[in-house]
């Protein structure tokens, strides 16, 4: 039996005292409401009610178990209204993925930011790669990430792109480091510090791709994850590597340079599996948009940008 | 791979050079003699084939003429203004040209030729070709889209009218993530394991008589792209047919490697690259490693 409804009736007929009026306020006739107050008092195995000519009042027993009645009603609008409040993502946990180089100035504005928005939910940071977002957003561990491209995104709903261009650092005796702005052939000659390709081998590759479309073919790659040791290696001479210009070195021994025609970028997207967009998702959107912009030197990709044109081979078989 | 090994290492070894190329990747690769030697990955997802549905519209050519519907000699001429336009073959031709319709299957499979594809589709009959597919008990491949409804489809949900400017736009993620034709549940699709069971009866000659199924392994033995599962096999004594197909981020291969022992092996790869740019060696040449890790596997359990 549905006990909440009928426990209504039961406090209904209770506060009114007659079945009529009782009826009424429920917006039920009379024989339903009746039958109702007879099945409940056949569950609980008591009699509720004393029906008489005037009206109803309530038996010791239906006395007694009236508070307890009131409670559990009051107990289940609780549970809808958190419910509701879950659905709605006003409640809860968003667990969430982001990069493990993400700053921490970046990763306190994304927490105060998204908290501004929604103060009743606790944000859930994992700092994992992109592959590990990946399987996370697969397996439905993770609401949503901040991915860094390239990863396949067809089973994805993107947020904006946000786009944080690289420069490099390089040894300050080096001539190119001379300029304002270092053309990336003036790398001619220098070996490479980069990341482990296999954190995200799509992106290694694309790196050196574009490295070598720019004229600079390094003369070794050195695989590093610590940022620290990586700055060593740029520190010891021969070496350069690409960071963002948010928080460059200070040693004298290195500087930090734009590149001419901006060919190098770390590019984002928050993301989570197509059709799980919840209003908690669409604030940490904005949360991390807000928060990446001012901390990581990051900007949102004009979708109106020029494009180059680009010259696809025969064997690409889709054009045509 | 020189020895036995179980299914759960080649698994995890055909996984990794799938992750080592930047793509994921479904594979499923079968003993034609032995037909219970199997190696998959993702075998039964369902995936866009891309241009490797060519191989079901020259499939239904040679089983129509084998019944006498249609002369397969029969000549057909194609104008640029009305034909499908695409990169090889009649597709980028200036001028009219008049083939038969066997040839036509030659440039669909040997070139990925669009023009010469959608004039055999348009003479047979989707339909026609589905049918192909149900009676040879593929139940989850199906071909629902000419080359030129890929183009169409791709230009408007990318938002342009133009073929020039939708260049730029299929190398950008936001636009790939809304494309229909990457969606197999909206396009050409099969699964790895049904294509290998396509090809198995072309090379059993189950798929039509006898003497189609043979012009069929010729067309497929004479496709000229060298980057995708032939690249795994750089033997001259071995024998690669296939039939690629690609789409952006997706690439695609399927074929038959036949050893002068007498192995012969059926092979189906489908990859999806992170990496959005068209020219992607190594997103290439991983569906010929990984095909070659398979053939060495079910090789190596023969003996």
């Amino acid at each position: 039996m549905d006990l909440i409804r009928h426990l209504k009736h039961f406090l209904a007929v209770a506060e009114e005292g007659h079945f009529g009026r009782a009826a009424a306020r429920l917006h039920l006739s009379q024989p339903p409401l009746s039958q109702s107050i007879q099945r409940l008092e056949r569950h609980l195995g008591v009699r509720l009610f004393d029906r008489s000519a005037r009206g109803v009042a309530l038996t010791d027993a239906g006395r007694l178990l009236l508070p307890a009645a009131g409670e559990l009603l009051a107990r289940a609008d609780q549970l809808h209204t958190t419910a509701e409040r879950l659905r709605r993502g006003e409640l809860g946990a968003l667990r969430v993925g982001v990069p493990p180089d993400l700053g921490g100035r970046a990763v306190a504005a994304l927490l105060a930011a998204f908290q501004r928005r929604r103060s009743g939910m606790e944000l859930r940071l994992r700092e994992i790669s992109t592959a590990e977002q990946l399987r996370g957003l697969a397996d439905r561990t993770l609401d949503v990430g901040l991915l860094r491209y390239p990863f396949d995104s067809t089973w994805l709903s993107l947020g904006p792109v946000l786009c944080c261009l690289l420069g490099v650092l390089l040894p300050a005796a080096h001539p190119a480091g001379a300029a304002e702005r270092v053309r990336l052939a003036e790398l001619t000659g220098l070996a490479l510090v980069l990341f482990p390709r296999p954190s995200a081998p799509a992106l290694f590759d694309e790196v050196l791709t574009t490295c070598a479309r720019h004229g600079f073919t390094p003369t070794e790659v050195h695989q590093v994850a610590n940022p620290e040791f990586a700055l060593g290696l740029v520190l010891a001479g021969g070496s350069v590597a690409f960071t963002d210009g948010v928080d460059p070195p200070r040693q004298p021994e290195v500087v930090w340079r734009p590149l001419v025609g901006q060919p190098l970028a770390w590019r984002t997207s928050p993301a989570w599996p197509r059709g799980r967009h919840t209003p908690a998702v669409a604030a940490f959107v904005e949360a991390a948009t807000e928060a990446l912009a001012e901390h990581a030197g990051m900007r949102v990709l004009d979708e109106a940008r020029p494009r180059q044109p680009l010259h696809p081979r025969p064997t690409t078989e889709f054009f045509t | 791979m020189s020895q036995h090994t179980g299914g759960g290492g080649i698994g995890r070894r055909l996984r990794a050079a799938f992750t080592d190329a930047g793509v994921t990747g479904w594979l499923h690769a079968v003993d034609l003699d032995r037909p219970a030697a199997q190696v998959g990955v993702g075998a039964d997802r369902l995936v866009a084939t891309a241009s490797m549905f060519k191989i079901a519209v020259a499939l239904t050519l040679f089983r129509v003429a084998d019944a006498g519907g249609v002369d397969p000699a029969e000549a057909v001429t194609l104008r640029p203004e009305e034909r499908s336009g695409g990169t090889t073959g009649v597709g980028a031709m200036l001028d009219a040209a008049t083939l038969s319709l066997r040839d036509l299957a030659f440039l669909a499979i040997t070139l990925s030729d669009n023009g010469a594809a959608d004039a055999l589709l348009d003479r047979l009959g989707l339909a026609e070709v589905n049918r192909t597919l149900t009676d040879l008990g593929l139940t989850r491949t199906a071909v629902v889209h000419h080359c030129r409804d890929l183009a169409a489809l791709m230009a408007a949900d990318a938002g342009v009218a133009d073929g020039a400017a939708l260049a730029p736009l299929l190398a950008d993620p936001v636009v790939l993530a809304r494309l229909r034709v990457l969606d197999p549940a909206l396009t050409n699709r099969s699964t790895p394991r049904e294509i290998t069971r396509l090809l198995a009866a072309i090379w059993r000659d189950e798929a039509a008589s006898a003497d189609s199924c043979a012009a069929l392994r010729r067309l497929l033995g004479l496709q000229v792209w060298p980057h995708r599962l032939a690249s795994g096999f750089p033997f001259d004594d071995v024998r690669v047919s296939g039939k690629t197909g690609t789409l952006p981020t997706i690439r695609n291969e399927a074929g038959v490697v036949e050893y002068p022992d007498g192995g012969r092996y059926a092979v189906a790869v489908f990859t999806r690259s992170a990496s959005t740019a068209f020219t992607l060696p190594a997103a290439d040449a991983v569906i010929g490693t990984t095909a070659r890790l398979a053939v060495e596997h079910l090789r190596a359990s023969r003996a």
